[in-house]
């Protein structure tokens, strides 16, 4: 064992050592990948509040919760603790409030605060709620208006007053204790007052109960909804958490897959640099044949090689992709609030087994990329080994079968991309194009080989570095391919998501030209979460609709709910009317008034395309929803287009939901300014009728404006990984031409006694990048654009049910593509230098 | 043509001072063929270096065709190393993706000269390879790639040869060949030849022989 080991470090791991920039290269490339995916993995966990929406903090140990659309009947509450089944139950309001003073949101309860006392520990331990003084005291200040506890972590001070706004009004209220919220801020309020506070007086958001037995949880959630109305749903507590992590599951993957981009790339080097070092052992490895080593020695030596190098690599990228989590748990958290749920990022967790899957990862990769040139290596005969004049070329490539192969990967890609989705993954999907990936890189070597045959008379003209540059590229085309497909896949990456996104971005944009066409959009100031809904003051509208120069308003309600376990969104609009109405596209094709008229019948419902999707329902459909206290059904009229969320929508007349739901206060309105009407003036009218409330007014640019703000911050996540993945690709691309430098010094020296200058060599150098760079950009928007078919039109679409409008982003694509090409050119600078400075008179002689 | 005047020459090895060359003078007129021998070490390739203007010497003088070697810069002794030398090696040193006029050719295009290929050609004649121009290095016999060296070396047409252990690589019947092939191309283009080998044989075709021991010249012998 000793032995073994000090071989391969004398024959295999010192010769590593003396090459320390090219090491370091490869090194740090796999590291570069390693962090990448641990990042986004650790990053996913923290950002998604390891999947609690914030209002699930503050739930006790209740197995159960009673909910309903629009807000349990608080009746019920009385009905359930008359149950003869001896439940422990508690009801809640949640939601959300703005402080004034800061702009930030901070969730809000309403609690049974005696009830729940022990829910709420003091700072110092014992119930806060206790802490205020004398008993006296204590329901003095339940019974207090405006009266507040305040989570620890808020640092909010007992009798602090502080203004938040919920919904459209802004209120003072005092704190009357602080509670250790073990850093999960919220702000508690007593029941009663929370009910006006959020308008909803009448109602309970949810009720939380215990049964006294929990393994009974299943039958006692029967027995209750057995004697609750239909529209009223019972089910475990944390359901939703559930809901919400089934909805972030096809967000996460995909993030996930995404970020083993740049350890593919890595994949690739690795390869590249196990290729590099056989080519360089040939000899060696004859000379241990002969002495008795055999294929498995030889073997083992070179896989074993990679794993250390996945080692090393693996060990500089779990700290590596700690401190990247801190950054990538922003961007997705972000993203995870504007898109899903409202979500407070949680710690950052590395815990054993992420370091072990690091470990894991990295070696991994490293020891399948090196199996390859590792197993060459065990095949090469001892004696053609040793036969001096071996050089790389000699090696065989087989382009042809290569392109072969490749083209039948091409199609298997193709038939994969026709494949349904399995269980709501799109896996085929993935499989389809890593397909196309592994068909790309097989044609490379035969694309390389005839573009310089064709390209040859060209090459001669454009200079003796060009030519030289080109022989260099074709005499080692192993090498080459496998640089080339390295960062071609990070090229393919960066264009198939950049044409994706801008695909997405143009049909977004050109969605709401056609489905924003309100002159003014207003909302409760309170904050806008997916989750909730909150609502403005019904006599607003009406406010508003009276002033000189609006022609109309338009109110929109909107129900938090859930369809099949997956949380939806029910809405309800006004549908009378003769102002104007945007463009609506609708699957049928029909007008928008000629579907508006169906849904004014009442029994007809309007969905947006991801909630087909989700739920595989057409137009002509029944639908069953819950709406307040019943179950009604809806025929599907239509479906539309809607980018505004990955939830579904339901949109019916307002004149239907009101026979479930009869609250009239709107959660938006729209304003429609008169024909002719000068729009600064309208918006400084509304700006009058408003005050007193608090509500936000967007003019239809604005709007459009925040959400294309918005569309572009959720992508920032996926820009940075395509930056690293291109960085991984580069930096290989300088380890490369570094070893080529390194394998061809004596030709270099030999092209220096023969009166090439220290400029022509340099040039040489950099052609050879430069041309590197062109193959791979050309192979990769190549690539990039199957890509971007199968993100578009497959792995987008089963994920999330949006349709998206191919869209070519001309400007930004050449920007990146000439970008990576000069970085290409770049990274040949250091090899040009070590190239330089060679010394022609010791590669060349032979004493 | 070109001419060495005590020449001193040390290198720094492993923190010792060697020196390579001590007080070396020699002159090689134009179409003079010059053999050096001496053992494996004795300063041979050093003294072609320094004759090829491939390096300075630490003290004494390299002219090559009137023109001094010392003190020039790198682009200096680069042009000067296109115009006038050109190099043949014991491992011909041919570039393996490079066919054989392309090979040839290269010095004339590094000097970005034009007509090119036509002059290639012509070389590649000369040292009798006409009609393998298309070749690739390791579809050739050693013999045959040697040719090619030599073609490449006098392809613009230097006033100095150097050659280093010319025929190290190849058989005896061979490498009287090549030897005649320098014999003849030094006769026809009037180029001033230094040859460095430690075969006695090899050196017997040249028309004066210096004897390099230790870095000094202990003998010369002219025809």
């Amino acid at each position: 064992m000793i032995a073994s080991a000090k071989l391969f470090w004398r024959l295999m791991m010192r010769p590593l050592v003396r090459e320390p920039v090219r090491m370091g290269l490869t090194v740090l490339a796999i590291a570069l990948g390693v962090a990448v995916v641990l990042a986004i993995d650790l990053a996913g966990n923290a950002a998604t509040g390891s999947f609690h929406s914030s209002l699930e903090t503050l739930t006790g140990n209740y197995n159960l919760e009673v909910t309903a659309t629009g807000g349990v009947p608080e009746q019920i509450v009385g009905q359930l603790s008359t149950l003869p089944l001896n439940l422990s139950i508690s009801p809640r309001m949640e939601d959300f409030a703005i402080v004034a003073e800061t702009r930030k949101s901070v969730v809000l309860f309403g609690l049974d605060l005696i009830g729940e006392a022990n829910l709420v520990p003091g700072q110092s331990g014992d119930s806060s709620l206790q802490n205020s003084g004398s008993q006296e005291d204590v329901f003095k200040n339940f019974s207090a208006d405006n009266s507040i506890w305040a989570g620890g972590s808020l640092g909010w001070k007992k009798d602090q007053k502080v203004s938040l706004i919920i919904g459209d009004r802004e209120n003072t209220f005092t704190v009357r204790g602080v509670y250790d919220d073990q850093n999960q801020p919220a702000v508690l309020m007593d029941f009663a007052e929370a009910q006006r506070a959020f308008a909803r007086t009448g109602k309970v958001d949810r009720i939380l109960i215990r049964t006294p037995k929990r393994e009974n949880a299943e039958i006692s959630a029967k027995q209750i909804a057995a004697l609750l109305p239909s529209g009223i749903e019972v089910r475990s507590a944390g359901t939703s958490t559930e809901e919400n992590r089934k909805m972030l599951a096809a967000f996460r993957w995909n993030l996930k897959l995404l970020s083993y981009i740049a350890l593919i790339v890595g994949a690739f080097l690795i390869y590249n640099t196990i290729s590099v070092s056989v080519v360089r052992r040939r000899a060696e490895i004859g000379i241990a044949r002969a002495l008795g080593a055999n294929r498995a020695d030889i073997l083992l030596a070179f896989t074993c090689e990679a794993a250390v190098l996945g080692l090393v690599g693996a060990a500089i990228g779990i700290p590596l992709g700690r401190i990247m989590a801190g950054g990538a748990v922003k961007l997705m958290g972000s993203t995870v609030n504007a898109l899903y749920v409202s979500s407070r990022p949680g710690p950052i967790e590395l815990g054993i087994s992420s370091v072990l899957t690091a470990f894991v990862v990295g070696m991994g990769v490293a020891v399948v990329a090196a199996f390859a040139p590792a197993q060459e290596a065990s095949q090469i005969p001892p004696i053609e080994a040793m036969a001096r004049g071996r050089k790389e070329f000699l090696v065989r490539v087989h382009k042809t079968r290569d392109l072969l192969i490749g083209l039948f990967l091409a199609a298997a890609s193709w038939l994969a991309a026709k494949a349904a989705p399995v269980n709501g993954k799109p896996l085929f999907g993935y499989v389809a194009a890593l397909l196309i990936i592994v068909a790309g890189t097989l044609a490379i070597p035969a694309a390389v080989s005839s573009v310089m045959r064709i390209s040859g008379a060209a090459l001669r003209k454009s200079g003796v570095a060009a030519l030289l540059a080109s022989r260099s590229l074709v005499g080692s085309l192993r090498r080459t391919s496998v640089l080339v497909g390295a960062l071609a896949t990070a090229v393919a990456m960066m264009v198939s998501v950049g044409i994706m996104v801008g695909s997405f971005r143009t049909t977004v944009i050109q969605w709401m030209e056609g489905e924003v066409p309100a002159d003014f959009y207003l909302r409760p100031a309170g904050n806008p979460s997916l989750e909730k809904h909150p609502t403005i003051s019904p006599e607003l509208a009406d406010k508003l609709a009276a002033l000189p120069g609006v022609e109309a308003v338009d109110r929109l309600r909107a129900y938090m709910a859930n369809y099949e376990g997956i949380p939806t969104t029910v809405a309800a609009a006004d549908f009378h009317g003769s102002h104007k109405r945007g463009r609506s596209d609708f699957f049928s094709g029909r007008t928008g008034e000629e579907v508006f008229q169906e849904l004014r019948g009442g029994n007809s419902v309007i969905v947006s395309e991801p909630f087909t999707y989700k739920h595989n329902v057409k137009v002509g459909d029944t639908i069953s929803l819950r709406l307040g206290t019943s179950l009604a059904s809806f025929r599907i009229a239509d479906v539309y287009y809607d980018y505004g969320s990955e939830r579904g929508f339901i949109l019916m007349d307002r004149s239907a939901i009101k026979k479930y739901l009869p609250d009239d206060a709107p959660s938006n309105l729209a304003v429609y300014a008169a024909n002719g009407a000068d729009l600064r003036q309208v918006h400084e009218q509304i700006e009058r009728a408003t005050a007193g409330y608090r509500v936000l007014i967007f003019s239809n640019a604005d709007l459009r404006r925040e959400a294309v703000k918005i569309f572009d911050k959720t992508f920032a996540i996926t820009y940075a990984l395509e930056a690293v993945a291109v960085l991984v690709a580069v930096m290989g691309v300088a380890g490369a031409l570094l070893a080529l430098v390194i394998d061809r010094k004596r030709e270099l020296g030999l092209l220096r006694f023969a009166g090439a200058t220290s400029a022509q060599i340099r040039r040489m150098i950099l052609a050879e990048a430069a041309l590197l760079g062109l193959f791979a950009n050309a192979a990769g928007l190549l690539l990039g654009f199957a890509l971007s078919l199968v993100l578009v039109f497959v792995i987008n679409k089963q994920s999330f049910g949006w349709t998206i409008r191919f869209h070519w982003p001309v400007a930004i694509l050449s920007a990146a593509i000439s970008l990576i090409f000069a970085a290409t050119v770049l990274a040949g600078f250091y090899p040009a230098r070590v190239a330089v400075r060679l010394n022609p008179i010791e590669v060349v002689h032979e004493e | 043509m070109v001419w060495l005047r005590n020449v001193v020459k040390n290198y720094s090895a492993d923190g010792q001072l060697v020196r390579a060359l001590d007080g070396v003078s020699l002159e090689v007129a134009p179409g003079e063929f010059v053999a050096v021998v001496g053992r494996s070490g004795c300063g041979k390739s050093t003294l072609l270096n320094l004759a090829g203007a491939m390096d300075f010497p630490t003290s004494g003088e390299v002219l090559l065709d009137r023109t001094s070697t010392n003190s020039r810069d790198d682009s200096t002794l680069t042009k000067l190393r296109r115009e006038k030398v050109g190099f043949v090696f014991q491992s011909f040193q041919l570039i393996n993706t490079l066919s054989v006029v392309e090979n040839v050719e290269l010095p004339i295009l590094l000097a970005g000269a034009s007509n090119a290929r036509a002059i290639a050609l012509d070389r590649i004649a000369s040292v009798e390879l006409a009609g393998l121009e298309h070749r690739m290095p390791h579809q050739l016999s050693g013999g045959q790639m040697q040719r090619v060296a030599i073609a490449r070396a006098l392809v613009n047409k230097p006033k100095i040869l150097l050659a280093d252990e010319p025929t190290g690589n190849l058989d005896t019947t061979t490498g009287s060949i090549i030897l005649g092939l320098l014999k003849r191309l030094t006769r026809e283009q009037n180029t001033a030849t230094l040859m460095a080998t430690h075969s006695a044989e090899a050196a017997a075709i040249a028309d004066t022989i210096v004897e390099l021991r230790d870095g000094k010249i202990t003998g010369v012998k002219r025809k």
